[in-house]
C-alpha cells in the first residue's frame, strides 16, 4: 500500500494537486451517472421516501392540532420535518451499499492496489451521489410542502450558521456510513449493520421527532452524539429553534464529529486492510 | 395439499440450517430488528409524552397497532421471505431450475429463502403485544379472544399476499432491484398508525386497494372494541384471503411473461 501511495507521489506538488482532483471529479461524475441510468427504479425509491416523509407530516399534524407542543407549532414543525428530510436523504444508501458488496465479494482487493486514496475516492463518490439525492430530497420537499399549505423561509436571524450546518450535514453523514461499511470487514454481514446504523441515526438525529421530545437525559446524549448534526442542528437552526451560544455550540459539535470521524475511518481502513480476507482465487 | 405443508417445511429447514452456518449473521440481524422496532416504539413514547391522545388513541392502543405491524411482519419475514427474491430470480432466469421441479413454483419462490430478523420482530413484537393488551385494560371475555386469535392468524397471510402480488412487478420490470415493491412496502408502514390521521385518498387506498391497514390497524380496531366501525377489523380473513388471490393471480400472469435471461 504505501508503495503505491509514494509511486504516485511524483511531481510538483501543485501537479499532484490538481490531478487528485481531477480523479476526485472523475468519480463523482462516474457517481451521479450510475443513478440517473436507472431512472425508472430510483423513481420508485424517490416514491416510497415521500411516503414516508408525507405520513411523517399527517402524524405530526393530528399531534400538534390542538396546539403548540414542546415550542413547536404546525408551521414550525412542518418546516423542521422537510429540512430533516432533505438532510437524511443526504448518503442514504449508495456509498455504503456499493462498499459492502464489495468487501464482501472481495472485489475490494482491487481498490487496495488503486493509485487513489481510499477513503477520498468514496467522498468524491459520495459528492456524486449527494447531487443526485440533494435533487430529488429537494423535490420530494416542495411536493410534501406543496400538499400540505407551504413553508416559511429560513429564520432570519440564523441564516449564515444554517448554511455552514447544511454543508457540513455531508461530510457527517459520509462519516458514519464510510464506518458503518468498513465494519463489514469484521462483520461480513452487510444488511444487519446497516439497518441498525439506520435506526440509531434515525432515532438520534431527530429526523423523526425532535430532541426536544426527549427527557432531558436523552436529548444530553443525542446532542453529544454525531447524530444531532445529521438532521437536528441544521433544521433547528432553519426554524430559528437554536440562537445565540446554543447555536455556535451545536454547529461546533457538528463540526468536531466531521473532522473526527473522517480520521477514524482512515484508522479503520488501516486495521481492515491488513486483516482482510477473500475467499476462493 | 399435505405433500405441500410437507414439501414447503422441508425447503424452509434447508434454507434454515444454510443461514445458521452464518452464527454471526443471526445475532447481528436480530440485534438489528431489535433496534429497528425498538427505534419506532421510543419515537411513539416520545410523542405520548407530551399529549395523551391522537384521535381519541392512547399510547397503548397506538402500541397494540404497532405490535401488530411487528408480528405479522416477523412471521412474513420467517415464512415468506422468498417473495423478496423475485427481482433477481427473474431477473438472472434463475425461475427456469424451479418449474421444472414438481412443486408449485410460487411455494418454491416463497420457500428459497429465510429471514432471520424475523425471530426478533417476533419477540419484540410478542412481547409488545401482551403489554399493550394488558395496559389497555381490555376484559378478557371468550368473544375477544376468539377474536385476538382469528385476526392474528390472518393479519400476516394480508402482508403475505401484498408481498407476493407488488414483488410480482419483477416479471414487468425485469430489473434486479425491488425498488417497486419497496415503496409499496414503505406504504404499509403507513398503517402503523390510525390510519384516521390520514386523508381520505390515503386511508382508501390503506383500506381498499392495496389493504394494509388489515395487517394492524384494523385488526387493532376489532381487539379492542376502538374507532368508529371496530367490527371491520373481523373482515381480516376476507382481506387476506382477497391479497392471497390476488398475488397467486399476479405470479401467475407474471410466468406467463417469463423468458428467462440470455444465453
Amino acid at each position: 500500500m504505501t508503495a503505491v501511495v509514494t509511486g504516485r507521489a511524483t511531481g510538483r506538488p501543485a501537479d499532484r494537486l490538481r490531478r487528485a482532483l481531477r480523479t476526485d471529479r472523475a468519480l463523482g461524475r462516474a457517481a451521479f451517472r450510475s443513478l440517473v441510468a436507472y431512472q425508472t427504479s430510483f423513481l420508485f425509491g424517490l416514491l416510497a421516501t415521500t411516503l414516508a416523509a408525507v405520513a411523517m407530516l399527517y402524524l405530526w399534524r393530528s399531534v400538534l392540532a390542538a396546539g403548540t407542543v414542546n415550542g413547536f407549532d404546525w408551521p414550525a414543525m412542518k418546516a423542521y420535518l422537510l429540512v430533516a428530510f432533505v438532510a437524511g436523504s443526504l448518503v442514504s444508501s449508495y456509498v455504503d451499499y456499493r462498499m459492502a458488496g464489495r468487501i464482501q465479494q472481495g472485489d475490494v482487493a482491487m481498490d487496495l492496489v488503486r493509485p487513489v486514496d481510499y477513503q477520498r475516492s468514496r467522498f468524491a463518490e459520495a459528492l456524486g451521489f449527494g447531487g443526485y439525492e440533494l435533487g430529488t430530497g429537494l423535490l420530494v420537499a416542495a411536493v410534501a410542502a406543496a400538499i400540505f399549505g407551504g413553508v416559511a423561509a429560513p429564520a432570519r436571524s440564523g441564516v449564515v450558521l444554517f448554511a455552514v450546518s447544511a454543508v457540513l450535514v455531508l461530510p457527517l453523514r459520509f462519516g458514519i456510513v464510510y464506518v458503518s461499511a468498513l465494519v463489514v470487514f469484521w462483520t461480513r454481514n452487510y444488511v444487519g449493520v446497516q439497518s441498525a446504523r439506520i435506526a440509531l441515526v434515525t432515532l438520534f438525529s431527530g429526523g423523526l421527532v425532535p430532541l426536544a421530545f426527549f427527557p432531558g437525559w436523552l436529548r444530553g446524549l443525542a446532542a453529544a452524539l454525531p447524530f444531532a448534526g445529521m438532521a437536528s442542528t441544521p433544521a433547528l437552526l432553519y426554524v430559528g429553534g437554536l440562537s445565540g451560544a446554543a447555536a455556535w455550540r451545536a454547529v461546533a459539535v457538528q463540526a468536531a464529529w466531521t473532522v473526527a470521524l473522517w480520521w477514524l475511518g482512515r484508522a479503520m481502513w488501516r486495521g481492515a486492510s491488513r486483516q482482510l480476507t477473500v475467499h476462493g482465487g | 395439499m399435505r405433500r405441500n405443508i410437507w414439501l414447503y417445511r422441508r425447503c424452509l429447514g434447508a434454507q434454515l440450517r444454510a443461514t445458521l452456518e452464518y452464527e454471526g449473521d443471526f445475532w447481528i440481524m436480530s440485534v438489528a430488528a431489535l433496534l429497528t422496532q425498538g427505534m419506532g416504539i421510543v419515537f411513539l413514547w416520545a410523542i405520548f409524552r407530551t399529549i395523551p391522545q391522537i384521535n381519541g388513541w392512547r399510547f397503548w392502543d397506538v402500541v397494540l397497532i404497532y405490535s401488530l405491524v411487528a408480528l405479522t411482519e416477523g412471521i412474513a419475514v420467517l415464512l415468506a421471505q422468498g417473495a423478496w427474491s423475485m427481482a433477481v430470480t427473474v431477473n438472472l432466469g434463475g425461475l427456469d431450475t424451479v418449474l421444472v421441479r414438481p412443486f408449485s413454483p410460487l411455494l418454491q419462490v416463497l420457500s428459497s429463502q429465510i429471514g432471520m430478523n424475523g425471530l426478533g420482530n417476533l419477540a419484540l413484537g410478542g412481547s409488545l403485544f401482551v403489554a399493550a393488551l394488558r395496559h389497555a385494560g381490555t376484559s378478557w371475555t371468550p368473544a375477544r379472544i376468539a377474536t385476538a386469535a382469528l385476526v392474528l392468524a390472518c393479519a400476516p397471510l394480508v402482508k403475505i399476499g401484498l408481498n407476493v402480488l407488488t414483488n410480482c412487478s419483477a416479471f414487468w420490470l425485469k430489473t434486479p432491484w425491488s425498488m417497486f415493491p419497496f415503496a409499496f412496502h414503505t406504504l404499509g408502514e403507513l398503517a402503523r398508525y390510525p390510519i384516521s390521521i390520514y386523508g381520505v385518498v390515503v386511508r382508501v387506498i390503506l383500506s381498499v386497494v392495496l389493504p394494509y391497514a388489515f395487517m394492524s390497524y384494523f385488526p387493532a380496531t376489532a381487539v379492542l372494541s376502538l374507532g368508529s366501525a371496530p367490527w371491520l377489523g373481523l373482515l381480516t380473513p376476507v382481506a387476506a384471503a382477497w391479497c392471497l388471490v390476488l398475488g397467486r393471480w399476479a405470479f401467475r400472469r407474471g410466468l406467463l411473461r417469463y423468458e428467462s435471461a440470455g444465453n
